[in-house]
């Protein structure tokens, strides 16, 4: 029952917003925002605060109303799906956030599996739910866990673990899920440098295994790692290109109003080992958002 | 951000300046204590100078009565009020739990239909009129309707908790579920998840220490109420503490009120370690 269901489901890999417009009380987030990506591309979106990044997430899992435009993904306008439309393509979309957004009182194991839980019918759930994941979608976590150098921790709590660890444990969950698209929202912001390279790496391999990666930075030297960079300002994609095209001078634009000065605190890489150096921001531009 | 300011900004300190909005306040609080105290009849000198008959019954009160039988009626008595007051509580608990999860408001989904949202709205509304409806009628009163329909002794006091509790821990439990951080459960729908799926593994992992620690605390209320129960004749040691006083059995009224004391205390002591051991 969990074991294909790929097959069924329509693709989600590509994605358009075409004049998408999101407001909130009145307040643009996204003001007329118009992009397309092509199944297994690779893009990272800078901007500053309140550029509209995170909305632009959002919409595409329709997590906000949209006052304007079209989203489509793979294909189909994502406002006029029914619910179980919707669902369908919910489940190919993998999202990872700055945050982790894990059920900390549940074990790794269990919020790992639940990259799954979207696909598992009332029975399945209440079985899931009382006595745990079956065997199969147990191997996938285990396979999962260890992928991200968490195999022993399957049966702790996660709000044991520390939040590099943390981090580890929603990678998995997107690879228990093994999405079409991938939505990452500052994965990087709040965790320590060792976690942030084994973090991008496994999201370059889901990518080089056919899945459309979106990563939110606010770490310009790391959006230059894509092939191609998008900026939002003032809800609008200001830069669309490769990061070779994103000069110093457009950078400052994309910037104005946001004090490059700004200090930027990062939180203590707890318990990793990890060295304690902070993550590379010299051209981080504004600083860790708050979710 | 803000426009400049041109007049000189005054801060103040943590105690508003004299203005008529806190006069104000202070005459209604005057105004309403002194009708009360009109409207109850309140006499401090009366207290002060019944003191005759308080001290009669508490000096009647000693030696407490610590004969054989009375000891065996307390202890029966003690016990029973124990029984309510867990099923009471246990009972409530699973009556509430059901209607909790439907009283528990879910973020507004984008783009539902009407049918969706109607389909949402009317268990919602019901079980919080449910709710509302077991939490709004006093225990004792509900104690009198059960006393009524079934007849005196414990059972009826021990349903007449039941409801009153589920009512009480129901809404306590749709608060708790609505407060928990809301953005694991946005990520499980993000992901796909249906409501069920997003209640099981989003929301009720993140409630269920509060819940618990709720139903202790219930319990403790519980063991309170029924040491009244038993004045509507609905059982427990309240019952034998009003036929003693009818007898004018000071001896062994102290002892069952001690008991009962004594009883309250070990299970607010209990719940309470409990309730502090638990991991949230």
């Amino acid at each position: 029952m969990t074991s294909s269901p790929r097959s069924k489901e329509p693709s989600a890999r590509g994605f358009a917003l075409e004049k998408a417009v999101v407001s909130f009380r009145g307040t643009a987030a996204l003001d007329g925002a118009t992009l397309e990506v092509e199944p297994g591309e690779r893009l990272a979106v800078v901007g500053a605060s309140g550029a509209g990044k995170t909305t632009l997430f959002r919409v595409l899992t329709r997590g906000v109303a949209l006052s304007g435009g079209r989203v489509t993904v793979g294909g189909r306008d994502l406002y006029s799906l029914s619910k179980g439309e919707l669902k369908g393509v919910r489940r190919r979309i993998g999202s990872i956030y700055q945050a982790y957004n894990l059920v900390p009182q549940l074990p790794a194991g269990v919020n790992a599996a639940l990259g799954e839980v979207g696909g598992m019918g009332a029975l399945a759930t209440l079985r899931t739910f009382l006595a745990g994941p079956d065997a199969a979608l147990a191997s996938r976590v285990a396979g999962a866990l260890d992928r991200v150098g968490l195999g022993d921790k399957a049966r702790a709590r996660t709000a044991d673990l520390s939040g590099g660890q943390q981090q580890r444990v929603a990678v998995a969950r997107l690879l228990v899920q093994s999405p079409d698209l991938v939505l990452a929202d500052e994965p990087f912001a709040a965790v320590d440098p060792v976690t942030t390279e084994r973090v991008f790496e496994a999201l370059l391999e889901l990518n080089h295994e056919g899945a459309t990666l979106m990563v939110n930075l606010h770490d310009v030297g790391l959006a230059r790692r894509f092939p191609r960079v998008v900026a939002l300002r003032e809800g609008q994609v200001a830069f669309d290109g490769p990061p070779e095209r994103l000069s110093e001078e457009a950078l400052n634009e994309i910037y104005a109003g946001d004090d490059p000065h700004q200090e930027v605190v990062l939180p203590e890489p707890q318990g990793d080992g990890g060295p304690k150096e902070p993550i590379q921001l010299a051209e981080g531009r504004d600083g860790v958002s708050s979710h | 951000m803000a426009s400049p300011r041109t007049e000189q900004p005054r801060i103040g300190g943590a105690v508003p300046r004299v203005s008529w909005k806190p006069a104000l306040v202070v005459l209604v609080i005057l105004g309403l204590t002194g009708w009360s105290a009109a409207g109850v009849g309140f006499d401090l000198v009366e207290l002060l100078s019944s003191t005759g008959p308080i001290e009669r019954f508490i000096s009647g009160m000693f030696p407490p009565d610590l004969s054989a039988r009375t000891l065996q009626t307390t202890a029966r008595g003690v016990l029973e009020t124990f029984q309510m007051s867990f099923l009471g509580a246990l009972m409530g608990a699973v009556v509430a739990f059901p209607l909790a999860a439907f009283a528990t408001g879910e973020d507004a989904t984008v783009g539902a239909s009407r049918g969706e949202r109607l389909l949402r709205v009317v268990p919602y509304h019901l079980s919080r009129f449910i709710l509302n409806v077991f939490r709004s009628v006093p225990d004792i009163l509900w104690a009198l309707v059960f006393v009524v329909a079934l007849g005196l002794g414990p059972f009826p006091g021990t349903l007449a908790l039941a409801v009153h509790s589920a009512g009480i821990l129901g809404k306590l439990l749709s608060e708790t579920l609505e407060s928990v951080p809301s953005r694991p459960v946005e990520a499980l729908r993000a992901t796909g998840a249906g409501a069920l799926q997003a209640f099981l593994f989003g929301r009720l992992p993140q409630a269920i220490s509060g819940f618990t620690s709720l139903t202790l605390y219930q319990w403790e209320c519980n063991i309170r109420s029924a040491t009244i129960l038993g004045f509507v004749g609905a059982g427990g040691i309240g019952q034998q503490i009003l036929i003693s006083m009818n007898l004018f059995d000071y001896p062994k009224v102290a002892t069952l009120v001690g008991a009962t004391i004594v009883a309250v205390l070990v299970v607010d002591r209990f719940s309470a370690a409990v309730r502090r051991r638990l991991v949230y």
